[in-house]
């Protein structure tokens, strides 16, 4: 049963970028670097009209504009001390100061980051979307042009990144050959109908939104209490944190090892690829069409994302490990769901890099990837517990150490196991030696203020009483 | 963890009764072996009068209050494993912590979270028979231990044909409790 | 009886700590000191008590004050807290604290309050019992195996999904010797050790902000 929600949260304040998914091909992500306080402020001020809100639009726009901040940028804005330290704890650390607890090491330590995100040096995410390439350079010039006009900040680098087009169409298609984009959570406000599958599980079985703030700060979350939020009220409210990942995709390193296990599943290759997942190819998921794809439910939002494991502990449709099953556990961990609602995390990710079909040589070495966003009103208790907990380890899902086959840090350690059944057209399968199919390439963590917030900001406002 | 909450001698005898009575242990026995992260936890009510008065020189304890310790061992950060009791456990917690002193509730979680920060103490010396097992993982192996144990019973004198369907049968069995030990997470 | 689930007995011994005024560095904070040097790992002398599951010890100084209306009050000793789980019998147990790591039981509890020494180990028993609290509830999610069959399960387990990995697909002829001849292996491996080794921590004590 679809329920909706009376809650009204006030869409011109807030950011669209978290209200929804644009669903716009082409975006630039401009990292920049504050120089002096009043310049910067006086550049925010000039790019504050052209904020994109979560205003519903008539018309699309050519191209929106949102803004984040790391902690050190909020500093180099001269924010009030009591308020800077009244910032979460892992916020203010940054995610570099976070790798331990996220198990950025090895391959994905930041040794091997960018430079730009090793040096620490990014202070403001600006994110231009586009329709099109040439609407995408006219407002990135603009941009630009305000920059040196108000001397407010330098660039340190453009991050392109854009959908993977198939027979000319922009799709939802990710590098490894996915399509993405599905079961992002419904919240109380959000406008849009709740879809079934996306929000939380209900005693009757049905669907429900999930608490508002678990998305944005200054209203109650799954817990029934105020998310920790920055001081004053008025700076947090409407905002939220947002976690920045370029996650470098070693297509080549995946399509051999898939290609040497899936000789011995039983299954085959594609069968075996919607294993690792939870999804096939298409977007099917297993744990509806554990046999085929199904062009039919993909295609239907009022099912592709509507199921639950409850009938399925075993991993007999869906393994127990796969990549979907594990950031977003439903029921499987028992007491109706409710150990997962406050796990949540809101993806607005989008590809970088050339795409190259299946069958063609293609080289590691090559910028490819996702630029992975995630937006949650607790970077703690949200994005690192997931990635802490259910991709990096497995002993909620009594996988033991077992890391998640598709984004896990192996280091040459882990396993996935396929379960099957006692019929040798069935049998359990396990894949080992997994090397890194992911590698972290940097990123940060952001505040995504207010309108509001945005102002007190750029006019030097912000009064923490 | 350890925790130590005092509690009026009075409503001492009201928690040894809701131990006892089958409606409150029943369930949360249930619940914590289904949460699954705890190896082994225990409540110990230390009476005022309770506490070893081994020597003459030793001074005896004048208290006003009754003690209730309690000491887990589990697996998962600090604050995961309070989010789970508070988001699943909360009634049985209730039952129990409800007769100590200033008790705010299980939930909602930040108070309790702050109450159980105020009432523990720290361990000096800890020693775990498996470091690198979770309760699931001793689980696990114990379940994959008697199949092994049924399995080699029979394996070596079956026809080939019959050890294949045998040996598909084992893995069908074994497989939810194949994954690996380790090292844990640490703490956030 | 509610020390005791299944095959596992939970032990809690409360014994008070000498407190001597004369003593530069006092009882608690010597035992505090010894307490961490002392290995985790399988050289550990739990190690050596080897029906032990987890255990810890921990000194206590006082009582809380959780803020008024309550009333603050304070412990006229501090106590050395021993919890303890173990498979099997409690005077067992005891008596083999006593003989197979009697020099760390003496370096431990010297420093309590009429500890009569693990030499005579009827005494160290008596001893114990006198400072032995009741547990009211006592939770233990494997209550029905020994700690040796679990570290051998856990052994088994590894080795297990090992073989199984390395042999997929291999034909059932072939198969059957190999899995004959990893279960003779398996049966003639070494015990595993209790306690791991020095860099392993799994089950956490639970320290807030760790």
């Amino acid at each position: 049963m679809i329920r909706t929600d009376n809650t009204k949260i006030d869409v011109s304040d807030i950011q669209g970028f978290v209200l929804k998914g644009y669903n716009f091909p082409h975006a630039r992500f401009l990292l920049l670097e504050l120089l002096h306080c009043e310049d910067a402020q006086s550049f925010l001020l000039k790019l504050l009209p052209d904020i994109t809100t979560g205003e519903r639009w008539d018309k699309k726009p050519l191209t929106t504009l949102n803004i984040a901040f790391t902690q050190q940028g909020l500093v180099k804005l001269e924010l009030p001390l009591a308020t800077l330290l009244s910032f979460p704890l892992e916020f203010q650390q940054g995610m570099k100061a976070r790798r331990e607890i996220l198990y950025d090491t090895g391959k994905n330590d930041p040794a091997n980051w960018d430079a730009v995100w090793r040096d620490e040096r990014v202070h403001v995410w600006l994110a231009v979307y586009a329709q099109g390439l040439p609407a995408l350079e006219d407002t990135c010039a603009g941009i630009l042009q305000i920059m040196e006009h108000t001397h407010g900040a330098k660039l340190l680098q453009a991050q392109d990144a854009c959908s993977i087009y198939l027979n000319n169409q922009p799709t939802s298609y990710e590098h490894f050959g996915y399509r993405d984009g599905f079961g992002n959570p419904d919240f109380k406000g959000a406008e849009r109908e709740c879809v079934p599958g996306q929000g939380k599980l209900v005693k009757d079985g049905g669907w429900e939104a999930l608490a508002t703030g678990e998305f944005l700060l200054g209203y109650a979350d799954e817990a029934g209490e105020l998310p920790v939020a920055p001081i004053p009220h008025l700076l947090a409210r409407n905002g939220t944190f947002m976690v920045y990942r370029k996650m470098h995709q070693n297509v080549a390193a995946f399509r051999n090892y898939l290609e040497e296990k899936g000789k011995l599943y039983s299954g085959g290759k594609e069968k075996l690829a919607s294993k690792f997942v939870g999804r096939w190819r298409d977007g099917t998921p297993v744990e509806l069409s554990p046999e085929h794809e199904d062009k039919s439910i993909v295609a239907d939002d009022n099912r592709n994302t509507d199921f639950t494991y409850g009938n399925d502990l075993g991993g007999l449709r869906c393994p127990i490990g796969a990549h979907i099953r594990r950031a977003n556990p439903r029921d499987a961990f028992g007491f109706n769901g409710q150990l997962i609602n406050r796990r949540r995390i809101m993806r607005r990710g989008l590809p970088y890099g050339q795409y190259v079909p299946d069958g063609q040589p293609v080289n590691d070495q090559d910028e490819r990837g996702i630029i992975f966003m995630a937006l949650n009103a607790s970077l703690f208790r949200q994005f690192e517990f997931v990635q802490q907990q259910w991709i990096e380890y497995g002993n909620d899902a009594h996988q033991g150490n077992d890391k998640d086959l598709l984004t896990g840090n192996h280091a040459g350690k882990s396993r996935f196991v396929v379960q099957g059944t006692a019929d040798a057209k069935n049998p359990a399968f396990i894949c080992a030696q997994l090397p890194n199919f992911v590698e972290l390439r940097g990123g940060d963590y952001f505040f995504m203020p207010s309108l509001t917030a945005l102002q007190m900001i750029a006019s030097g406002t912000v009064d923490p009483r | 963890m350890n925790a130590i909450t005092p509690m009026k001698p009075w409503k001492t005898p009201l928690l040894r009764l809701f131990f006892f009575v089958l409606g409150a242990i029943k369930p949360l026995q249930a619940d914590l072996k289904n949460l699954s992260f705890i190896h082994f936890a225990r409540w110990v009510i230390v009476g005022r009068n309770q506490f070893p008065l081994l020597s003459d020189k030793q001074p005896r304890e004048e208290l006003r209050y009754d003690y209730l310790i309690f000491f887990s061992n589990f697996n998962g950060t600090w604050n995961q494993y309070i989010d789970a009791f508070s988001a699943v456990l909360s009634r049985g917690l209730n039952l129990i912590w409800r007769w100590s002193e200033k008790f705010p509730g299980s939930t909602p979680v930040t108070p309790f979270k702050d109450y159980i920060g105020r009432v523990q103490f720290d361990t000096d010396y800890y020693y775990n028979c498996y470091p690198k097992a979770a309760t699931n993982d001793v689980k696990a192996a114990l379940r994959v231990q008697d199949a092994l144990n049924d399995f080699a019973k029979t394996s070596q004198s079956l026809s080939p044909v019959e050890f294949e369907n045998a040996y598909l049968e084992f893995l069908a069995r074994v497989q939810p409790d194949l994954g690996s030990t380790g090292i844990a997470p640490v703490g956030t | 009886m509610a020390n005791e689930s299944g095959q596992v007995y939970g032990l809690t011994i409360l014994s008070p700590i000498i407190e001597d005024e004369r003593l530069d560095i006092d009882h608690t904070t010597q035992l505090r000191w010894y307490l961490s040097t002392l290995p985790r790992d399988n050289t550990s002398p739990f190690a050596k008590v080897s029906s032990t599951y987890l255990a810890r010890l921990v000194v206590l100084d006082d009582v809380v004050f959780v803020g008024k209306p309550a009333c603050e009050e304070h412990l006229k000793s501090r106590y050395l807290i021993f919890e303890t789980n173990f498979d099997g019998d409690l005077d067992t147990y005891l008596r083999s604290m006593a003989s197979e790591v009697g020099e760390f039981v003496d370096a431990v509890w010297k420093h309590c309050v009429g500890y009569p020494g693990a030499g005579n180990s009827d005494a160290f028993v008596a001893y114990m019992k006198k400072c032995q609290l009741q547990t009211t509830f006592f939770f233990a999610d494997v209550n029905d195996r020994t700690v040796r069959d679990t570290l051998r399960a856990l052994q088994t387990q590894s080795a297990l999904t090992h073989f199984i990995e390395r042999n997929q697909g291999k034909p059932p002829v072939e198969m059957q010797k190999l899995f004959g001849i990893f279960l003779d292996r398996l049966k003639s491996a070494p015990a595993p050790l209790p306690g791991g080794r020095a860099d392993e921590k799994s089950v956490t004590e639970g320290r807030p902000h760790d």
